[in-house]
């Protein structure tokens, strides 16, 4: 067995000194490391992600309508704009809020908002469609750097149309999401990413809350993580994969203030 | 010995030098530039390869269309007024004082140098240094230095190259010059060509009593002149320091790579002027006069002033790219805001923010995909109208967000425009709804919530807002905002909660 064990490192030295010029330590691991994260603002969700989202990574918030995946976006975006960072919103569907984002605590003036237009509106010299346009923008934008979190929002998109992105894109964004050490966000139907996402949380909705059935007043979500590349050495092996959290409606927040 | 030194820059045929200057290609070909109406146009400019084809001044167009592969330029008074701009900004830089001495199509201008030893190092060093910085800038010049105001303009216009006279040989060195470098009228140098007088050393020779007795007090200036006598009282110019270039095109231009090509060109000298102040360039303002008379104009402001060419030419390509000339342009003006440098001091514990000048062109690119109006900071108006916002330019601020943030509230994605839904009613609330694709069951609707404004004005709304709980037939459940717009009493579907 020792001697077995030898002679297979001695073979591996073989070859990475073989291949040493063209392909350094190619047969060793490479350790690994603990992400940095970054809080998302909702502490159900950072205890279920150890921390909050993963910088310098692609990180897929997926979910159908209303099942508060763009609430937990505008959290975390918040939480990054109250450090003094500056965020950027890509919108290919054109439905992002001010007002909810102001209301969540973003910083608008420290966000950048890129809102594609769909193609029949554009000029005949620009005729790519609102997908096309905001990958083009999500590569630009991190490209640029200095941006500590994108949040690429294609929730609108059809499924069949966003499957199509190619990897190779995915690919592309997520080294580059690396070297900027920026938060790089989808929000999806699904998730599209695949083994270039970190981190994939599904949002599912739950129920609606009110008050004395006149008011609607929240809602109440769950969220499940469905991938996580790189867990800390400090995880529990039991912890649930999922976990409740609730978001107000604006006019209650008030009524409480 | 004298303390006055004076330095004359001379640029001769400037008409031809200005309109070639911004176009390098052309200036290893014949040029001669054409003056005067048509069909009476002449030539009063050309290059030296046009002298070498047997060119000369005055030559009708007739004449010079005989003659093979020379290119024929129209005068351009605006190209010379922004290059004699150039011209002033060069010299400036070695001496404030400075007198106009332009005369026929050249432009001369004499410095006040005196002084300036110990800054820039003997007279011909400083000559050297402005030749070559004008040559830089595309002109080429003739310089000469001399303790005498005049005896430098003259040599300067009737020698090439960088001369300095030393004080007590202006005589000796003017003699050899023409007659005609003193632009007597033409029965005064008649006169002197009938005496056999034929250059300034001749002048110089006769005595000025009988001149004077035959010709005039006139005639003891220029027997001054030619000895290097002549006293001269300076008055300088103050020039106005202003950063534009201008080029009009010889044929309309169409394609935006020949436009960048010239906008290059005139970037780079717009760069050295503001640099030889220490400053650079805070906005960029394009002019064009189009084909049919029309005009097109935009401007380019970068986040911090810059002095970096090929920043500047990139926003410049995209400001080409997002607003191309709807014509053929026939002419091209760039004029330039002055600022100070911009220094970044970055912090360790400041938050990573993008570089301003990357970040310029970024968002020039984003336009360039997505439209003028479609990339910045969203403003919230001062309105009680829902989701009323509008557009703001993106500035990086390092200072941190004095937000709150009191726990996660809903949020809403909007529908841009709202989607028009039919509701179905079940006394007085929604019980169903249908867009163009699917139709909801309501298992809940709050509301409705009344909100109008701005009656007084034909943008003024009236609606009832409902928030609404609902399901389809594939047990997707949904919750969204259904708002009934009184002024035309239709429903929509304004926004999804999510």
């Amino acid at each position: 067995m020792s001697l077995a064990m030898t002679s297979s490192s001695a073979l591996r030295i073989q070859i990475e000194h073989a291949l040493e010029r063209r392909f350094p330590s190619a047969l060793t691991p490479v350790p690994r490391t603990i992400r940095e994260t970054a809080t998302t603002g909702i502490a159900a969700v950072d205890a279920l992600l150890d921390g909050g989202l993963p910088v310098g990574a692609i990180s897929e918030v997926v979910g159908q309508k209303s099942s508060g995946r763009t609430s937990l976006a505008l959290s975390f975006l918040a939480h990054r704009t109250l450090e003094g960072q500056v965020a950027a919103w890509v919108d290919a569907g054109d439905a992002f809020d001010p007002e909810s984002a102001a209301a969540n605590g973003v910083s608008l003036r420290q966000l950048l908002w890129v809102r594609c237009r769909s193609a029949s509106a554009a000029a005949k010299s620009r005729p790519w469609t609102r997908l096309d346009q905001a990958i083009r923008s999500t590569d630009l934008l991190l490209q640029a750097g200095g941006f500590a979190a994108i949040v690429l929002d294609i929730g609108d998109t059809a499924p069949e149309h966003a499957s199509r992105i190619p990897l190779a894109t995915w690919f592309r964004f997520r080294q580059a999401a690396d070297r900027a050490r920026c938060c790089l966000v989808v929000l999806g139907e699904r998730a599209y990413a695949q083994s270039s996402a970190a981190l994939v949380v599904e949002c599912v909705p739950r129920q609606g809350m009110t008050a004395g059935e006149t008011v609607l007043t929240g809602f109440s979500f769950e969220v499940r993580r469905e991938r996580q590349r790189q867990l800390s050495n400090v995880q529990g092996i039991r912890k649930p994969p999922a976990s409740m959290w609730s978001a107000t409606c604006r006019w209650a927040q008030e009524e409480r203030a | 010995m004298s303390e006055q030194l004076y330095l004359c820059v001379h640029a001769a045929e400037f008409p031809a030098q200005a309109l070639l200057r911004l176009r390098p290609e052309m200036q290893s070909q014949p040029v001669a530039v054409l003056e005067g109406r048509a069909p009476l146009e002449a030539i009063c400019a050309l290059n030296r390869h046009a002298e070498r084809r047997g060119v000369v001044c005055g030559m009708t167009r007739l004449e010079a269309e005989a003659i093979a592969g020379l290119r024929l330029l129209p005068r351009s008074t605006e190209s010379e007024a922004a290059a004699r701009a150039v011209v002033r900004e060069c010299a400036a830089y070695y001496s404030p004082r400075i007198e106009a001495a332009s005369y026929g199509t050249a432009c001369s201008y004499v410095l006040d140098i005196a002084g300036t030893g110990r800054l820039f190092g003997p007279p011909e060093r400083l000559a050297e240094r402005l030749r070559a910085a004008l040559a830089t800038a595309g002109f080429r010049v003739s310089i000469a230095v001399s303790a005498n105001f005049h005896t430098a303009r003259l040599k300067a216009a009737n020698s090439r190259g960088v001369t300095v006279i030393p004080e007590g040989e202006e005589a000796a060195q003017l003699g050899k010059l023409p007659l005609a470098a003193l632009a007597l009228a033409p029965d005064q140098a008649e006169t002197f060509a009938v005496w056999g007088i034929r250059t300034l050393g001749e002048l110089a020779a006769l005595p000025e009593t009988d001149l004077i007795t035959r010709l005039g007090q006139h005639a003891s200036m220029w027997r001054a002149l030619a000895r290097g006598e002549q006293a001269h009282t300076f008055q300088p110019i103050e020039p106005e320091f202003a950063l534009e270039e201008f080029c009009e095109f010889e044929t309309p231009v169409e394609e935006m790579e020949s436009l960048l090509f010239v906008g290059a060109r005139m970037i780079d000298c717009l760069v050295a002027r503001a640099a030889s102040r220490a400053l650079s360039l805070a906005s960029l303002t394009l002019q064009m006069k189009l084909a049919e008379g029309r005009t097109h104009s935009g401007t380019i402001r970068p986040a911090l002033a810059s002095a970096d060419r090929k920043f500047l030419l990139k926003l410049l390509q995209l400001e080409f790219a997002a607003h191309p000339p709807q014509a053929a342009v026939h002419s091209f003006n760039l004029s330039a805001e002055a600022g100070q440098s911009s220094t970044v001091q970055l912090g360790l514990f400041t938050p990573q923010t993008p570089e301003p000048s990357r970040l310029d062109v970024t968002i020039a690119r984003l336009k360039a995909i997505t439209g003028e109006d479609r990339v910045g900071s969203p403003v919230l108006e001062d309105s009680n109208r829902p989701g009323s916002f509008r557009m703001g330019q993106f500035v990086v601020s390092t200072n941190a967000s004095t937000a709150k943030t009191d726990g996660p509230q809903m949020a809403l994605r909007r529908m841009r425009p709202p989607v028009p839904v039919s509701v179905v009613m079940q006394g007085d609330r929604p019980r169903k709804f249908r867009d163009a694709e699917r139709s909801f069951e309501i298992t809940a609707a709050y509301g409705p919530w009344r909100t109008s404004g701005c009656w007084w004005s034909t943008d003024g709304w009236d609606a009832d807002e409902w928030d609404v709980l609902a399901t389809t037939r594939q047990e997707t459940s949904i919750a969204c905002l259904l708002m009934l717009d009184h002024t035309r009493n239709a429903w929509q579907l304004v926004a999804f909660y999510d």
